[in-house]
């Protein structure tokens, strides 16, 4: 991680050009290639009988329906775990948090091909009717375009990042046909700040895609409700109500899918045996229970229907959709957790609705208000993105009073889940991997910068048996005051400094514990933390492994390159175009 | 195929000797065979001097299979799905579209083009018509109001069957068009189906023949009726009956023209059915009834009707304007899951409570 050189930037009307021209392409590209994604999933479910339209026509041959059931997904996940163990240099599928790590740190995504396999697997994933969601394979997708920014010297600071952030819009915005929401979640989610450097684009991106998706293709909407409005002013107390159950839902159901990975992991050596593996679950699952197949956009449609569904039936499919998902995405099937979100959310939303008014028997204005509420509050929770899940109501609904009441449940999802698991599920996976944006971006910034990369070259080591008077000699040349004791081995055993007068014989005499030391994984985050109070005008590196003395930082080097990093975010996060 | 070839066929066809009963063209009767006769068959005769028979059946494959050879069916007119049954049944003679038309009418069809069985002749609607007379101030105006006893009270015209109920069951859940087929694939959707059914089941009259839907709104047997936009338009002109229209809900499918297997003038029964095929015939025959041409080139020439000084265009099934929600039937799904639906559709009828 390293400060961005781009010293040479192109004239302002050159760089809005340039913006402009990347928005259109990348965001024109990454909607086609959203659709064609959608596409091919759509002949896939057909072709494999995942679809449910498919598998009534052969309803006729129950046997053949009842195998392909069961062989479909099974197969899915053994090729799916092949081609990633085979064909990406990663071994894993890549999602919103690869997006998000990129364009954050200013990174090229993954590479090409890792990236391309993973897409190809996703639709592998959704056609053989894997309980994972599509959205994240199409942000990806959409990123991916965005990525070859990378490579190309415009002139304009940030072009990559801005690229693929405007990739992950167009997505969006034509998946949801909702190019609003897409400008939100490349905001809220990936970006993280809205300077109209980006801004622009990422809107123009946006729009693009939903030209593509709504004027070109003519893709129909993916939600249309009618809805007449909220009957009863209680109402939006027992949404909150909701929102407040789904998350503890969304909770059990991100822990679960964090923890499944790595315990199968242990359990199943061959990767392909575990996708393998969920893939059958699915399967048989779905040989009673039909619904837990695929993204599952018919069960979402009944969710809006009153009655559709008994509470035993609703209990049991909500268990099922919650550990297949975390199954199938903890086994490595490539795929969102969005979609599944999406469904699992709506059913909440009908079980609470089916307890409100059938047996509580209050008066309500249906299941479908619920149903959206319990939706997009469990999607905010696992994407932590409120804005974009109250947007995507609008947008999908055009409706004024669904989106308030579902409003309503997201922020109170949000703050459950926020307080008790964190911003969102990718957050936390980052936070796994070491990129922490609990305490906001800067802090995630400054906590990607480590203090070994700052070592002082010229910094003085010594050791117990040097004479003092060389020490202060070398230390008076290099203009330090402090020298640093090593042992043999090399390890740190403390500070020397030479007083004026009565220096003792040894170095070992006057050697003091050094008040403060770094290790290697020291970032500059927790440096300035603990320099405050720090008197002194270096600070000794340490290996954390073998203690060994790595280097000394300087106090005014760790100031400069936080004041460095500071304004550089400070300039990304302001800057006009 | 070109006109020219066309001639010539009609004049192999010509030259061989006639008998009586050169062809037997079976349809369904009623105001649409009237239509047929006057726009398609007729002028068929009179080019070629055949001499040509009409049967009328009820429009189901099985009625093919049973009657078919003893009767001497040669040309059918079928639903597009019942003509996809009955050719994987084998009952069909097969065509080869390529050698009948020429690639530019080929690409003239609309919404598909001729395939192994059958010929699309025209585009019907199965649409709701109420009896104004029946609700003097609010008038029903969506397919909701079809479930509505409460605000539109009175007997409703169905016909026996699982064609087209169904779709509207779930429409009335407020389910949009494109996911309706998708739905009613699962057993979920089947049930809300009958369940939506079940709350107008006392008010329903069936009906098996197409001409009865509009003959019972007009002698006032039922308030509301399903049938097909042509029969509703023929008694509401003609009849001068107060029938209305509402275009929410229409379920636009496609008629066919298909030609027995076991026909023994198959020359003529193919020349018929590219006259059938031909722009200026189905222009002819939707001036006639107000069933839509299946060939893009023919809805330029469609005007007024003489007899009733009508402009035919606006009351087609596709015609642009009409307004609330358009369902486009899927022959592969409707052919595919026709035992199923029938089955669900005779429990349902069993379990009268």
């Amino acid at each position: 991680m390293t400060l961005e050189t781009q010293s040479d930037t192109a004239p302002a009307p050159l760089r809005m050009l340039i913006l402009t021209g990347i928005a259109l392409t990348v965001g024109g590209a990454a909607s086609m290639a959203a659709i064609a994604l959608v596409d091919l999933v759509a002949l896939l479910n057909t072709v494999l009988l995942v679809a449910p339209k498919a598998r009534v026509q052969w309803e006729s041959a129950p046997g053949l329906v009842a195998m392909m059931t069961i062989l479909v997904p099974t197969l899915g996940g053994l090729i799916v775990g092949l081609i990633h163990r085979h064909l990406s240099s990663a071994g894993r599928p890549f999602g919103p948090p690869d997006v998000i790590e990129a364009v954050q740190f200013h990174k090229p995504l993954p590479d090409l091909r890792s990236g391309l396999v993973s897409t190809l697997t996703a639709a592998l994933s959704l056609g053989t009717g894997a309980s994972v969601g599509q959205y994240g394979p199409m942000v990806y997708l959409g990123a991916i375009f965005g990525g070859f920014a990378h490579r190309l010297r415009l002139g304009v600071p940030n072009l990559a990042s801005i690229a693929v952030s405007c990739g992950v819009a167009a997505a969006i915005s034509t998946a949801f046909n909702a190019p609003i929401a897409g400008v939100l979640f490349a905001h809220e989610v990936v970006l993280r700040h809205y300077a109209t450097r980006a801004f622009v684009p990422v809107t123009v991106a946006s729009v693009a895609g939903y030209v593509i998706a709504n004027v070109i293709f003519e893709r129909p909407a993916l939600f249309r409700i009618e809805f007449p409005g909220v009957a009863h002013g209680y109402e939006f107390g027992f949404v909150a109500l909701l929102g407040l159950a789904v998350a503890l839902a969304a909770i059990v159901f991100m822990r679960l899918l964090l923890t499944i990975g790595p315990a199968l992991a242990r359990w199943i050596r061959w990767p392909e045996a575990r996708t393998a593996m969920a893939g059958l679950a699915v399967g048989l699952t779905a040989l009673v229970l039909p619904d837990v197949l695929g993204i599952g956009t018919s069960t979402l449609r009944f969710a809006t229907i009153d009655g559709a569904f008994g509470l035993g039936e609703l209990i049991v499919l909500i268990a099922a959709k919650i550990f297949l998902t975390a199954l199938c995405i903890g086994a490595g099937f490539s795929g969102g957790a969005f979609s599944p979100s999406l469904l699992i959310g709506s059913l909440i939303g009908v079980l609470f609705w089916t307890l409100a008014s059938g047996l509580a028997g209050v008066p309500t204005s249906g299941a479908a208000i619920y149903a959206i509420g319990g939706m997009m509050a469990f999607a905010s929770a696992v994407i932590g993105a409120p804005l974009t899940c109250i947007l995507i109501v609008f947008e999908l609904t055009r409706n004024y009073d669904v989106t308030i009441a579902a409003m309503v449940a997201v922020v109170f999802s949000n703050l459950v889940s926020h307080r008790a698991f964190g911003r969102s599920l990718f957050d936390v996976q980052l936070a796994r991997r070491g990129i922490d944006f609990s305490l906001g971006r800067d802090r995630a910034h400054f906590a990607a910068l480590k203090v070994v990369d700052f070592l002082q070259p010229h910094a003085v080591t010594v050791t117990e048996d040097d004479r003092p008077s060389d020490v202060a000699e070398r230390l008076r040349a290099q203009g330090w005051r402090e020298a640093f004791v090593l042992d043999p081995e090399g390890r740190l055993l403390g500070v020397f400094s030479p007083s004026a007068q009565d220096d003792p014989p040894r170095v070992a005499q006057g050697l003091a514990p050094a008040r403060l030391v770094f290790d290697d994984e020291t970032d500059l985050a927790d440096a300035m933390e603990r320099l405050r109070g720090f008197v002194g005008d270096a600070v000794p590196v340490v290996s954390g492994e073998t203690g060994r003395y790595l280097g000394a930082v300087s106090e005014a080097d760790l100031v400069s390159a936080w004041l460095d990093e500071g304004a550089r975010l400070r300039k990304e996060e302001n800057a006009s175009i | 195929m070109r006109r020219s070839d066309l001639l010539l066929l009609m004049l192999a066809v010509i030259a061989t000797p006639a008998r009586a009963d050169d062809l037997t063209i079976v349809s369904w009767g009623g105001a649409y065979e009237t239509a047929q006769r006057q726009a398609v068959i007729a002028p068929f005769a009179a080019e070629t001097g055949l001499d040509v028979d009409v049967v009328v059946y009820d429009g189901s494959w099985t009625a093919l299979a049973e009657r078919g050879v003893p009767e001497g069916w040669d040309v059918i007119d079928m639903l597009a799905d019942q003509a996809r049954v009955a050719c994987a049944h084998g009952l069909l003679l097969k065509i080869d579209p390529n050698s009948l038309f020429a690639p530019a009418s080929l690409a003239d069809f609309t919404p598909f083009a001729p395939d192994r069985c059958a010929v699309p002749q025209n585009a019907y609607a199965r649409v709701m018509a109420f009896d104004d007379r029946a609700f003097s101030g609010v008038k029903p105006t969506r397919i909701e109001d079809f479930f509505d006893t409460a605000r539109f009270p009175g007997p409703r015209a169905v016909q026996r069957s699982p064609d087209g109920i169904l779709e509207w069951a779930l429409l009335a859940e407020g389910v949009p068009p494109e996911q309706i087929y998708g739905l009613l694939s699962t057993d979920r959707g089947l049930r809300l189906a009958f369940r939506k059914l079940d709350t107008i089941r006392d008010d329903i009259i069936w009906w098996q023949d197409a001409a009865a839907p509009a003959a019972m709104l007009a002698d006032g047997r039922a308030v509301m009726a399903a049938g097909f936009n042509g029969r509703f338009f023929d008694v509401a002109q003609r009849g001068r009956a107060p029938i209305d229209i509402v275009w929410d809900g229409r379920i636009i499918g496609t008629e066919v023209w298909a030609i027995a297997a076991d026909t023994d003038a198959p020359d003529a029964a193919r020349a018929f059915v590219m006259h059938a095929a031909n722009p200026d015939t189905m222009a002819r025959l939707a001036t006639q009834i107000p069933y839509g041409p299946t060939r893009r080139s023919a809805f330029d020439r469609i005007g007024i009707n003489q007899d009733l000084s009508v402009p035919m265009r606006a009351h087609l099934p596709n015609a642009p304007q009409h307004p609330g929600r358009a369902l486009v039937r899927e022959s592969g799904w409707h052919a595919n899951t026709e035992d199923l639906r029938q089955r669900r559709f005779r429990d349902w009828l069993a379990a009268e409570d």
